[in-house]
């Protein structure tokens, strides 16, 4: 018996389950393809003003080269070739403190979280409490009583380590593995602006402004957190039941780190890296401070076209589309590692 | 003896996992840890596994103390209960990662994998990634990877539990005869008292972190030392009765057993296997009760009476047939039951 259906029935009731029904089908498929058109159209317009001159921008809009203006490959020509090693120095710059930046916060951070899922550290709250007081006693003497910083350090070590064996055992009250990561992540409740200053000072003493190492330090640094906490939630995914499978097939803690657990937390990795590779290469602030010529990044000079003349559009232009592609690129690559089910296999039936 | 522990105790906070544990397991038995969960039976075998420590007592595995060496320094193997396979290897991968650690040369190495994927039957699958196995081959790929290396103990840890019946069933008869032939000691972990009784040459049987009783599956079946061996052994499990017992009789409210045993004892419980209970329409009962259900299991029949607030079962064979409901009379086999004392549960002989 064939049933019939009417037709409001076939435009708006699905067959199945699983199907859409065609009307909805339609307006699906239309927000989408707008919502594909509003992320795309900025890429577009960063292209197609790369191609204008000066007085077509000016000109109000216009969309279609060699339609509503005939394009020009001259501020390409200004960046490559004009500004030449200016344009490359940064570009390095960039890349080299990235990936530097990155590859540094990826290895400790996941180091840091592993150790918080696996090893229960009971710090005593009375001693971290104790090495605080011997260290602004250290800073009082130093910057007070002109103490040399050498006798300072050597005498506040030996005075906090004293106190330690004979105080701190009757310390009671300790901590525990998450108010440690919670204490890693709480520093990033500080805004980076609230410390540029003296992160400024801190570089202008080890005489490290305008060099790679002061903005790799400071990236991996502030990059930590997220890191550490990122990371802790994909290892607490492994199961321990493979680790100690590991510990009594004659694996040590390294091994099984490097050989059972990293290749697990693949996914996790690649994520994490790929974030903190986007935190540092689109970062403005800190470079800004820390670098002025040698150490300069691409944001900086991004931003240095907005000059005495105004902005200049079709240079910033060219600039993005530049710093934009090897981070596309990144992503695709690491993509296919950012999937799920790695684990599917390793526990029950 | 093999591996040997020694007043050994272990808590978790104020939790005694494992209280004062003796045991002596020989070279090649096959030894069954038995008990409900949260006995202490898996924290017993990580710490011979080294994967908890022992608060008190001593561990040995052969003539040393092992209670500070690593595990992988040990000499044991284990097959965990989740498998815990690496994912990220091959089935292949997996057997060799033991031999691997220990520095094996390659083809040595292949021949070592290629012999005990044979042995359980895996030779076709040592391509494939263990989420490409069913949960039987994965288990039999745990196990390839605890025997490839010859290990002086095997532990075992719940490993059929989370497979089939059927397949347990076939998996428990390949266990049996692997160990027959490896003739490795083995200690496994189990809750499933069938599982204990049909693979063990001894079983050891622990509650609240206490060893009850150990002995050969037959002895702790037909000579349970206390109340609770009683009860956690056979399925269905024993029928207990609170009574009193005067010049050899056991007595209650409603029912008299005759000649159960000697003397007088005051408050006691006896016990009764279900085979060792009939149903009867005429000549001498011991209970009259009313018949709660009626269970056909195929080649025999599981019958449960009510009496008062305690229900008896007892086993039949498939013919049997009544309605439920019916007033019953069931025969005790006087000569069979098991007297305990009510205090402490502890087995009261007569000889």
């Amino acid at each position: 018996m064939k049933k019939e259906r009417s037709l409001s029935q076939i435009l708006f009731e699905p067959k199945t389950i699983d199907a859409v029904a065609p009307v909805s089908k339609v307006v699906f498929y239309l927000i989408l393809g707008l919502w594909t058109l509003v992320c795309l159209f900025p890429l577009y317009w960063l292209v197609v003003t790369s191609l204008k001159l000066p007085i077509h921008v000016n000109d109000g809009p216009m969309y279609l080269p060699g339609i509503d203006f005939k394009p020009s490959l001259h501020a390409w020509k200004y960046i490559f070739v004009d500004l030449g090693n200016d344009t490359l120095r940064p570009y390095l710059n960039t890349v080299l403190v990235s990936l530097a930046s990155s590859v540094i916060a990826v290895v400790i951070g996941s180091m840091a979280g592993y150790a918080l899922t696996r090893i229960a550290y009971r710090p005593k709250l009375g001693s971290i409490l104790l090495f605080i007081l011997t260290v602004i006693l250290m800073i009082v003497a130093v910057v007070r009583f002109g103490l040399a910083w050498q006798i300072a350090v050597a005498s506040g070590l030996a005075l906090f380590i004293l106190l330690l064996t004979t105080v701190g055992r009757r310390f009671r009250k300790s901590l525990h593995n998450t108010d440690i990561a919670f204490f890693m992540i709480s520093q990033r409740i500080l805004p980076p602006v609230a410390v540029v200053i003296p992160i400024y000072v801190l570089f202008q003493r080890f005489g490290l402004l305008d060099t790679h190492a002061a903005l790799v330090i400071t990236y991996v640094a502030v990059n930590l957190p997220i890191v550490v906490w990122l990371m802790r939630d994909f290892f607490d995914s492994v199961p321990v039941d493979l680790e100690e499978s590991a510990s009594l097939d004659g694996a040590s803690r390294y091994r099984i780190f490097f050989t059972i657990v990293l290749p697990l937390a693949k996914p996790g990795l690649a994520a994490t890296f790929l974030l903190v590779l986007i935190l540092c290469w689109n970062e403005y602030l800190i470079a800004l401070f820390l670098s002025t010529a040698n150490a300069q990044t691409l944001p900086l000079l991004v931003a240095a076209q907005n000059a005495t003349r105004g902005p200049q559009w079709w240079y910033m232009s060219v600039l993005i589309i530049i710093m934009v592609v090897p981070v596309v690129a990144i992503t695709v690559v690491l993509q296919r590692f950012i999937t799920r089910g790695l684990l599917i296999g390793a526990v029950k039936g | 003896m093999l591996v040997r522990l020694k007043n050994v105790s272990k808590r978790f906070g104020d939790v005694v996992a494992v209280n004062q544990l003796n045991l002596e397991i020989n070279q090649g038995e096959f030894l069954v840890l038995l008990g409900p969960s949260g006995c202490g039976k898996t924290t017993a075998l990580r710490m011979i596994a080294g994967l908890e420590t022992a608060d008190e007592g001593d561990i040995f595995i052969g003539e040393s103390r092992v209670n500070e060496v690593l595990p992988k320094y040990r000499d044991v193997a284990m097959v965990f209960q989740s498998y815990a396979l690496y994912p990220h290897m091959t089935v292949a991968q997996n057997i060799g990662y033991p031999l691997k650690l220990r520095g094996v040369k390659n083809t040595e190495r292949q021949e070592a994998i290629l012999k005990t994927a044979e042995q359980v039957r895996l030779q076709g699958f040592l391509d494939r990634y263990p989420k490409q196995l069913s949960g039987g081959q994965r288990q039999r790929v745990a196990l390839a990877r605890a025997i490839v290396r010859r290990p002086q103990v095997f532990l075992m840890d719940e490993p059929l539990s989370n497979l089939d019946a059927k397949l347990r069933g076939k998996m428990r008869a390949e266990l049996k005869h692997l160990q027959h032939e490896l003739a490795v000691t083995t200690i496994y972990v189990t809750h499933d008292q069938i599982e204990a009784m049909t693979l063990a040459e001894r079983i050891a049987i622990m509650n609240q972190g206490v060893l009850q009783q150990v002995g050969t599956p037959k002895s702790v079946y037909n000579d349970p030392g206390n109340i609770f061996v009683a009860g956690f052994i056979g399925s269905p499990s024993m029928n207990f009765l609170n009574g009193e017992l005067i010049d050899g009789d056991f007595i209650t409210e409603k029912c008299r057993i005759q000649k159960v045993g000697k003397g007088s004892h005051g408050d006691v419980i006896l016990g009764v296997r279900p085979e060792d209970m009939k149903m009867v329409v005429s000549g001498q009962s011991h209970l009259e009760a009313i018949l709660y259900s009626v269970e056909l299991t195929g080649d025999q029949t599981i019958v449960t009476a009510k009496l008062g607030d305690d229900y008896f079962t007892v086993r039949e064979d498939k013919e049997y047939e009544e309605a439920i409901d019916q007033h019953v009379k069931i025969w005790v086999d006087a000569s069979k039951v098991f007297l305990f004392e009510s205090s402490t549960g502890k087995r009261i002989r007569f000889n």
